[in-house]
């Protein structure tokens, strides 16, 4: 520590001084400009550039092998005569509506838990955080199919008490349902931010309300969800997001195919089936400007609601 | 550091360059269109060697090995021409392929697959073959017809294989079951045999393993009754019984106990090789792509056998064929299409060549070359030789390229099988819908 703190000791003073001419301040402009060109490239030709050409795609019919051509918003009108694709939106929203919730409410409890001031709770917070790196990675995947297939792990526990486990990832009943405890799973990351939340919380409130005689509950009621709600609906928008745009998990788990019988047949699974599989490009482009257009409205939405239950402190 | 403010000015304008020019370059990569096959290749001026042409392949470790022995081996022949391997596993293969197309840079030869080759061929992305100098006729012709479409010759096959029963006998003798004659069983004792097995082995080994997920087996059936899964213009041309019975089948067994629950079946059929009924010794039959023999006999320990599908004397004719295992593709914008042709010419022909990659391909497409390795196979694989050298008198005819589209074919038939198998669809339903589904794949 010690030997990373002297040089940074002796800089600080010789930075601030340089910060004060004029004529460096420019020449730190014309530098930034330099620095900022390598990353301003990469928004022009990885990001923005693609877009572009994707939204110029989605109106046309292009299978890749040949130049694409134009066929206005056939792709967009048939999207809604697909019952494939219909089946991955509805598969899509159970999956967000259902796991996102769910992962709310448990990463909320943890964080209450943790912030009660356990010991070793940096240990704690590295543990519950684990999943959340892990849980989108395709080992993870990987480890899902053995916990949850028929001879596996879940199965040989449920032995024990001699109950006789189905299939859980090879059964269009269940097969969803083992995604949804993996997106729940992964609730590592809004709990780090709601613990964060709750730090923020003066104590004197909670001073306060004790001396008056109220409960813990009533404190966690009229204190600690109303202050830490903007909290709760950052996590809430980001999860959102998040979940609607699984992927490797439904690739993965299902051997990249969607099944048992579509059952987790997540919208970008269909997506890169379409433009990879059926070397159907133009409308693979539409769905993920459709998939955008989702996305805005369901944050929207959201951004609307919270006018009704999230309160600012300030 | 400081910079001063020319050197900053000159950094600049040297990064807005770079932009300015990969932006151009991402344009031209984008713009350049294709023209149609043959065009290119029609009366080559002769070539300026040393060149380097790039082979792309799909596979597992071992293949890639081999492949690169194969390379050597035809870079020692031929000082001047350079190969650049370029692999992946199979699905990977697929998607870096479809956009090394599309951005203009596409491999000078490449390993094709049925389901694929005519959306390449008809959008002329690849060269014919007949136009360039590849020496094809010890490859049987009607072999050779598997790489052809009305526009021409765009693969050349690298070996065959054939669809076909793969059978355990130690479980066929543990059950008291007989084997088959395979010259005469029907689809009906095919389900009745599996049951039959399932109800006398011990607990936990079934009779057979699923078949419905590969549409190999709708084709086979289709041919037997004189239809095909594709007719030569690239329609469908299977009928909707035929599509019923082929779901029935897999239900009945099902039903009868002759196979797993559905979960289960899902569960193996994602398994490969090591994982299925065979390969863990848990069951008496499956159907099988004969090269993957050798992983099965590997996985069960055992020495399996082949039987010819069921009803090969139960309808008006036979039903097996042999299928080109991949081909051998060229692109239409090779640089260097004669040099790549050689390269062809060596994989196809060369003996060397064949001693090393063996049946990894598929047993050899070239006739005179099989010969040539039987004696150096494993027991799996020339029983496979065996096998083929057996039923290949009875085969009436190859089926045709399957048409564009219908790469989804095998997507739809497993997604079919699972509703049918889980309850969901009825047979009938479920060949309705393959139907409208494999028509508007393919339309």
């Amino acid at each position: 520590m010690s030997t990373t703190d002297i040089p940074r000791r002796a800089d600080a003073p010789a930075r601030r001084t340089r910060g004060r001419t004029g004529a460096t301040r420019r020449g730190d402009g014309r530098a930034a400009i330099i620095f900022l060109a390598p990353w301003f490239a990469g928004l022009v030709l990885i990001t923005a550039g693609p877009m572009a050409a994707s939204l110029y795609l989605s109106f046309t019919d292009y299978d890749l092998l040949t130049p694409p051509t134009w066929i206005g918003p056939e792709n967009y009108t048939r999207m809604f005569e697909d019952p494939r694709f219909l089946n991955a939106l509805q598969v899509t929203f159970t999956y967000v509506l259902v796991s996102v919730p769910i992962q709310l409410a448990l990463s909320l409890a943890l964080a209450l838990i943790l912030d009660k001031g356990l010991r070793a709770l940096s240990f704690y917070r590295s543990i519950y955080y684990l999943p959340s790196l892990l849980g989108g990675s395709v080992a993870v995947a990987i480890l899902w199919r053995q916990v949850f297939g028929a001879d596996g792990l879940l199965n040989q526990f449920l032995a024990l008490f001699g109950i006789q486990g189905e299939g859980w990832v090879s059964h269009p009943d269940y097969a969803l349902g083992t995604l949804i405890v993996l997106n729940v799973w992964t609730f590592g990351s809004p709990m780090v931010i709601f613990l964060a939340g709750l730090r923020q919380i003066p104590q004197m409130y909670y001073e306060a309300a004790s001396i008056d005689g109220a409960s813990k509950v009533r404190q966690f009621i009229t204190i600690t969800v109303p202050l830490l709600s903007p909290i709760v609906f950052f996590n809430l928008v980001l999860q959102v997001i998040g979940s609607f745009q699984s992927f490797t998990q439904a690739y993965v788990v299902s051997g990249g195919t969607g099944g048992p019988a579509d059952s987790t047949m997540f919208y970008t699974l269909y997506l890169y089936l379409k433009g990879f599989g059926s070397l159907d490009m133009g409308y693979a482009s539409a769905m993920a400007w459709f998939l955008l257009l989702i996305i805005g409205g369901m944050t929207a939405v959201n951004f609307v609601a919270s006018k009704y239950w999230v309160f600012y402190d300030d | 550091m400081r910079f001063t403010t020319t050197r900053a000015r000159r950094a600049a304008a040297t990064a807005g360059a770079t932009v300015a020019v990969l932006a151009l370059a991402a344009c031209a990569g984008g713009d350049s269109g294709l023209s149609p096959a043959g065009e290119d290749t029609a009366a080559p001026p002769a070539e300026e060697c040393p060149c380097e042409i790039r082979f792309s392949w799909w596979g597992s470790d071992s293949r890639h090995a081999a492949t690169q022995e194969i390379i050597d081996a035809f870079e020692a022949e031929n000082p001047d021409i350079t190969v650049v391997p370029d692999f992946t596993d199979w699905s990977g293969y697929w998607d870096k392929l479809a956009t090394s197309v599309a951005a203009s840079d596409a491999p000078d030869v490449m390993t094709q697959e049925e389901r694929y080759i005519s959306d390449y061929a008809s959008r002329g992305v690849l060269a014919d073959l007949s136009a360039l100098e590849i020496d094809t006729s010890k490859v049987d012709a009607a072999i050779l017809a598997g790489g052809q479409t009305a526009d021409g010759q765009f693969g050349i096959p690298t070996g065959v294989n054939a669809y076909a029963v793969v059978i355990d006998p130690e479980i066929f003798a543990a059950a008291g079951v007989e084997v088959p004659d395979d010259e005469t069983w029907t689809w009906d004792d095919y389900v009745e045999i599996a049951n039959e097995i399932s109800a006398k082995a011990p607990e936990g080994v079934y009779g057979a393993q699923d078949y419905g997920f590969n549409e190999a087996g709708i084709n086979v059936m289709a041919r037997q009754r004189g239809e095909s899964l594709y007719t030569a213009d690239g329609k469908v041309g299977v009928s909707k019984e035929t599509v019923t019975d082929f779901f029935q089948v897999s239900l009945d067994l099902q039903a009868g106990g002759g196979e797993p629950d559905a979960a289960r079946t899902m569960e193996i059929q994602d398994a490969g090789p090591e994982g299925s009924l065979l390969g863990t010794n848990t069951g008496a039959m499956g159907v099988w792509w004969s090269n993957q023999l050798g992983a099965l006999s590997k996985a069960s320990g055992r020495e399996l056998q082949l039987l010819r599908l069921p009803g090969e004397s139960e309808g008006e004719r036979t039903g097996m064929y042999l299928k080109p295992a991949m081909f051998y593709s060229i692109s239409s914008k090779s640089e260097y299409p004669q040099a790549s042709a050689k390269f062809v010419d060596f994989l196809l022909n060369s003996p060397a060549a064949a001693e090393i990659m063996l049946t990894d391909r598929g047993l050899p497409a070239n006739t005179e070359v099989r010969e040539g390795i039987l004696d150096k196979l494993d027991a799996p694989n020339a029983l496979v030789a065996d096998f083929m050298a057996e039923i290949a008198p009875t085969i009436v005819d190859s089926p045709p390229v399957p048409p564009n589209g219908s790469g989804d074919v095998a997507d739809i038939t497993e997604r079919l099988n699972a509703e049918v198998l889980f309850g969901r669809l009825t047979p009938e339903k479920a060949a309705e819908q393959f139907l409208s589904e494999l028509e508007a794949a393919i339309g």
